[in-house]
């Protein structure tokens, strides 16, 4: 996918819902029928926090449903910086301009496909499930979290895997300890899969440095303070890795802009170690 | 009708709004966004003699009214522009300003020559005032004598009028405008970011990885708009107006101040279509004040 990409739109959209699904996490519907019919599992919008000079800039947010039929795309994000919580209170009927769907999208996979998400990095891994799910396809979902109440409902869980698995810091729900330690057991059983993952910086280079050990391909989606979501601001860089990939041909050189070139990574094509990277979007 | 059209250096705007340097990459990426045709023209991001990484992110924090950026002049450098970029935007229906910047006096004339020979550009802006450049930029733009040496290299190689984009990081702004116009500069424009900071008290780290980074936005816009003015007082060559433009009345303002067009950078990133919603803007202000030629407003302020 292409910076000029013209299914590229940025439009006024329409909020259709936006409720409190679990404390302190809303599922904001949108009617946006341009981006609905053509946003794939792993792309992101750029969504208004409220209009004036605070905040200044759009939240980049993860599209975790979108339905061609109702024209309406749905984003689950965490009420936990000021542009979320301006963002929590906006009532159904407010217009919001809305770009969208920014970025490229997780690759279909050709076995097993096992989705793991970290906290608020979850909602892009529900897309894929039920992508994958309509597809006829059963993906394994891995999800961790601090601490029981910073876990998705269970319906949502649901809804994109049927055998999804939970792991908390504080072992207040499923297993107790690091998501990435479930992955381990899995791959020590089965080599036959293909990882996606999503989360906090330090979860997504643990689970890539696992999926290199035991040879198994896996997708990273990224994010990084972002200004503008469309290639020009140069600000939501990650630093490559010296391999030779299909990223490595951006003109941009040893630092990928994550809007245009990602969120979406091959894991061996980031360096891991070179660069601060931030967890989450305020 | 109104007339919007402007003579800027010599060079022919058909309206007197530019999308600022670094705020609108080498143009490709604005297309599915904005009529490239309803703007004055493109400043194309700052290319380097070499090409640049940039910075370590995260190079972005936003603040009140505004942000703060430390991208460091991640560039494919002149030849990969030349090469890559310029096919690109040499076929867009407006004018192209190409921006510079490089660590040596020398190596500013260089870059001039070569581009002086590419078909197609507007006019160079010469970045003298980027605070993110350890070896260049600012380095030269907070001094008058190396300010004007750089923009006497360029003038040299080229005959491609020569726009010298100034830094507020000054004690003095108009001493380095005269500076540049002594040296040649066929205009200056102004002001690049504001060197700022912010701090995560957590974990008491600064929030950009290169700890300070420039500031832009609405936040700044009172302080350009007084260094336009002030600028406007000490020198004869004309003037473009940058710092927080958001609105047509914001371009207005700059344009009584005495900027002969203006510069859109920030609003870009919120809104990428701003620069052509303040073109419809000014024109309705136009209307609504009988004004025949934009032109006629510019530096009309009344003290």
């Amino acid at each position: 996918m292409t910076s000029c990409d013209r299914m590229l739109k940025d439009d006024e959209s329409e909020v259709l819902a936006n409720d409190e699904v679990a404390a302190n996490f809303y599922l904001i519907r949108l009617f946006l029928p341009q981006t609905a019919a053509v946003a794939m599992p792993g792309q992101f919008v750029m969504l208004e926090a409220g209009s004036g000079t605070v905040p200044l800039l759009r939240v980049p947010l993860s599209v975790c449903a979108a339905d061609v039929s109702s024209g309406t795309i749905d984003v689950l994000y965490e009420n936990m910086g000021p542009k979320t919580a301006i963002l929590s209170g906006v009532k159904p009927g407010a217009i919001l301009r809305c770009m969208g769907p920014v970025g490229n999208a997780f690759l279909m996979p050709t076995n097993l496909p096992v989705l793991v998400g970290g906290g608020i990095g979850v909602p892009p891994l529900l897309f894929f499930g039920n992508v994958l799910s309509e597809a006829g396809v059963q993906a394994r979902l891995l999800v961790g979290a601090r601490t029981e109440t910073k876990l998705l409902p269970r319906a949502l869980l649901d809804s994109a895997s049927a055998d999804h698995v939970v792991a908390t810091d504080d072992g207040s729900a499923g297993h107790h300890g690091f998501v990435t330690e479930l992955l381990q057991e899995m791959l020590e059983q089965d080599h036959q899969v293909t990882v996606y993952a999503c989360g906090p910086h330090s979860m997504m280079a643990a689970v890539a440095m696992m999926c290199r050990d035991h040879e198994v391909p896996c997708y990273v989606s990224l994010e990084e303070y972002m200004a503008c979501g469309f290639g020009v601001c140069v600000g939501c860089v990650v630093p490559l890795s010296r391999i030779q990939t299909v990223h490595s041909t951006s003109s941009y050189h040893d630092y990928s802009r994550i809007c245009v070139d990602g969120p979406v990574y091959d894991a061996r094509e980031i360096d891991w170690d070179g660069g601060h990277t931030i967890g989450s979007h305020g | 009708m109104v007339e919007l059209s402007t003579q800027i250096a010599g060079i022919h705007f058909r309206n007197p709004v530019l999308l600022a340097s670094g705020t609108c990459g080498y143009g490709q990426e604005l297309e599915p966004f904005i009529d490239l045709t309803a703007i004055g023209g493109i400043v194309t991001k700052t290319i380097t003699p070499q090409p640049r990484p940039g910075n370590v992110p995260p190079r972005i924090v936003e603040t009140a009214s505004g942000m703060l950026n430390s991208i460091g002049l991640q560039n494919p450098g002149l030849k990969g522009f030349v090469e890559d970029m310029w096919p690109y935007l040499c076929g867009l229906d407006t004018q192209i300003i190409v921006n510079i910047a490089a660590p040596t006096i020398v190596e500013h004339g260089e870059m001039a020559a070569v581009l002086n020979d590419v078909t197609g550009v507007a006019a160079l802006e010469v970045n003298i005032s980027s605070p993110n450049m350890r070896d260049g930029g600012m380095l030269f733009g907070c001094r008058p004598k190396a300010s004007a040496e750089v923009i006497s290299a360029v003038k040299a190689a080229t005959g491609l009028p020569v726009i010298a984009k100034l830094t507020p990081n000054v004690t003095d702004i108009a001493e380095i405008a005269r500076a540049v116009e002594g040296a040649g500069a066929d205009a200056v424009s102004l002001i690049n970011t504001l060197v700022g900071m912010a701090i995560d008290v957590d974990v008491r780290r600064p929030k950009l990885a290169n700890i300070t980074g420039g500031l832009s936005g609405p936040a700044i816009k009172p302080v350009a708009l007084a260094m336009v003015w002030k600028v406007s007082q000490a020198v004869s060559v004309p003037l473009v107006g940058i710092g927080g433009i958001t609105t047509a009345v914001d371009a207005i303002e700059f344009m009584l101040a005495g900027a002969s067009g203006v510069q859109v950078g920030t609003a870009t990133f919120s809104l990428p279509n701003t620069a052509a919603d303040i073109t419809d803007g000014i024109r309705k202000y136009c209307d609504t004040h009988r004004i025949t030629d934009i032109n006629s407003i510019v530096g009309t302020l009344v003290t």
